[in-house]
């Protein structure tokens, strides 16, 4: 084994403290891995991998990934053989808490969970995976989501004039004592890790129950209407009941718009006195019902229980948050440690050496 | 019913008019080695006072901070520029020379903020957090320390040019002003990096990822990465200061295009901007 000793002319102060001398102990391609023109070319490698993705609507993971892992590496060489970490704690505090930053958000990546769920008012989420849409997960991903458990029990979002979105408040029940909370904004529900944010996708629930005609149990459940008020003027949708050959169309009507966008309003579940009926187009034929009215089928009757309201739930799992939150808090304070006791040994007025 | 935005208007009015008056004197004094130093303070704290008031007084009335219209973060980053040169050119009298680049940069956004449309925006309620601030104030830091070391980049690259004012000579030698601005971007780089925590810890509550490759997180962690390869490229690449210089420079045009130019060129900057 042979050492290495670079020793660089430094111009400044705090450069001669950084790395006073660079002495690896090594074999010399670990001392490339370690070296800080690497770092200074994965930073370079880094910073063209974010533009071309930003650029390009589907480019390679690997345009950021790979420089994250080249980073590591040469972040962990130098944590490994760089000498002047050994003489600097924080600094060398700081490069750990950065590789540790990296691995955990390699870590979070593999392990991640996201998806959505739409939940009627009453609705219960019993944890199934099947309730859940847009599923997104890393091959790692292990969590308690079948231990989750909650109700919506309905929202009510204040609208300022122009049907500005203002605040939500979702009142739900949770766990299995059904323990009462409201959230909303900048308050997600969390369960088992697995975190409940109320959106901006949202809107109006049809109630029905299905009577077959073969005499099986009815069903009850609730058709989502597209969100609202987005999309105020398309509240409409198919569905087709079970046991039923052909879907039914189904469309909301108001006598009077719920949201009045001339002054400040709130969109919740409407009070029963709100008229409204809902239009049924099954094949050619078309029916009108309002609330607890039935209308049969061949294959069963369809009786509209009322309006409700659904609230749609972003949910996202990642274990790895708080860890990622002390490794940035670490490597931001031992930084700052490392520069002022830096600055503070040598006066920035100083003449140069 | 007009009263409380005339006084606004006219608060705002006042403070940039003192901050012109106060920036002038302090180019004039550069330039003519007048030794104003005490009047341009002067005058700048009276140009932030009334700035503060005209950014409370409106504050007051559309019932948030100034965080949403281009004119609020204009206006609020106006007054937080000038408030932080104005504490280091009385602590450190190497700054003063500075202004010669930094006013500049001030009354261009001065400019600006008045062909703005000062028109109230909503507010939207993922804003009402604490961590709004604390973003807000990191960020605010962190261009500030970075326009310090514009400034005194700027004073480097003067004196490399030949300009031969006297109270620019009169500064200690170019390594000494290198180093100096490279102190403000090191701090810098610190309040940068906070604000990145503070904005993820926010976006997560807010929207449910800490991070998501937006317009404005993009550009934000590039400026970081352009800061973190300054600081290891005077490292390792042993940085002349004319070059430090540039870099601190380009940091700053970065830095600057992140605040205020990524709500123009992109249809979805995050919800921090306009």
């Amino acid at each position: 084994m042979r050492e290495l000793t670079s020793t660089p002319i430094f111009r400044d102060d705090v450069a001669a403290l950084v790395a006073p001398t660079i002495r690896v102990t090594t074999r010399p391609r670990l001392a490339m891995l370690a070296s800080l023109r690497l770092t200074l070319a994965v930073l370079l490698a880094l910073a063209a991998g974010i533009i071309v993705s930003h650029a390009i609507a589907d480019a390679n993971v690997w345009w950021v990934a790979g420089p994250l892992v080249v980073g590591a590496v040469n972040l962990g060489a130098a944590i490994a053989f760089n000498q002047s970490f050994r003489r600097q704690t924080p600094l060398l505090a700081f490069h750990i808490a950065l590789l540790a930053l990296v691995v955990l958000l390699a870590w979070g990546r593999l392990s991640f969970f996201r998806g959505q769920v739409e939940l009627a008012e009453g609705e219960t989420f019993a944890g199934d995976m099947a309730q859940i849409a847009s599923v997104r997960q890393g091959p790692l991903h292990v969590g308690n989501l079948s231990d989750v458990k909650f109700v919506n029990d309905g929202f009510s979002i204040r609208y300022a004039p122009g049907l500005r979105r203002a605040e939500t408040q979702n009142r739900v029940r949770v766990g299995p004592a059904l323990e009462a909370r409201v959230i909303g904004d900048s308050e997600p529900l969390i369960a088992e890790g697995y975190r409940f944010y109320t959106s901006f996708n949202k809107g109006f629930a049809l109630t029905f129950t299905w009577i077959p005609a073969d005499g099986s149990v009815p069903v009850r459940g609730a058709v989502h209407l597209p969100s609202y008020p987005i999309h105020e003027f398309e509240q409409a949708m198919e569905w087709t009941p079970p046991g039923m050959r052909e879907p039914i169309w189904c469309l909301l009507r108001f006598d009077k718009e719920p949201l009045d966008e001339t002054r400040e309003a709130f969109f919740q579940k409407p009070a029963s006195d709100v008229r409204h009926d809902v239009v049924l187009r099954a094949g050619t034929a078309r029916h009108e019902l309002t609330a607890g009215q039935s209308q049969p089928f061949a294959e069963g009757v369809l009786r509209y229980e009322g309006l409700s309201t659904w609230m749609g739930y972003q949910v996202f799992y990642d274990w790895t948050i708080p860890w990622l939150l002390a490794s940035c808090l670490m490597a931001v304070l031992c930084l700052a440690w490392h520069f002022a006791r830096a600055f503070r040994a040598n006066p920035w007025d100083a003449p140069s050496p | 019913m007009n009263t409380p935005v005339t006084i606004e208007g006219l608060a705002l009015w006042g403070g940039l008019l003192c901050y012109v008056a106060g920036g002038t004197l302090s180019i004039i004094d550069c330039v003519f080695d007048r030794r104003w130093h005490h009047r341009v303070a002067v005058v700048l704290l009276m140009g932030s006072v009334l700035h503060a008031l005209a950014i409370g007084l409106r504050w007051e009335r559309v019932g948030h901070g100034p965080f949403i219209t281009m004119f609020e973060i204009l206006s609020s980053n106006i007054w937080s520029l000038a408030a932080i040169f104005l504490v280091f050119y009385r602590l450190i009298p190497a700054v003063r020379p500075s202004s010669v680049v930094v006013m500049p940069i001030l009354f261009m956004m001065m400019g600006w903020l008045l062909v703005s449309n000062p028109a109230a925006g909503h507010f939207p309620p993922t804003y009402r957090t604490a961590w709004l601030f604390v973003h807000v104030a990191f960020g605010k830091l962190f261009l500030g320390s970075v326009l310090l070391g514009v400034g005194l980049s700027g004073a480097v690259l003067l004196r490399r040019a030949g300009v031969g004012w006297k109270p620019l000579q009169a500064l200690p030698g170019q390594a000494q002003i290198s180093a100096l601005a490279f102190r403000f971007v090191v701090v810098g780089f610190i309040f940068e990096s906070l604000m990145l925590v503070a904005g993820a810890i926010w976006a997560q509550d807010a929207w449910g990822r800490y991070w998501a490759w937006d317009p404005l997180e993009t550009w934000a962690f590039l400026t970081w990465l352009l800061v973190a390869l300054f600081l290891h490229a005077r490292v390792s690449m042993r940085l002349s200061e004319t070059s430090a210089a540039v870099t601190v420079l380009a940091i700053f045009v970065v830095a600057f295009l992140t605040f205020f130019g990524v709500p123009f060129v992109s249809l979805s900057p995050h919800k921090g901007a306009v």
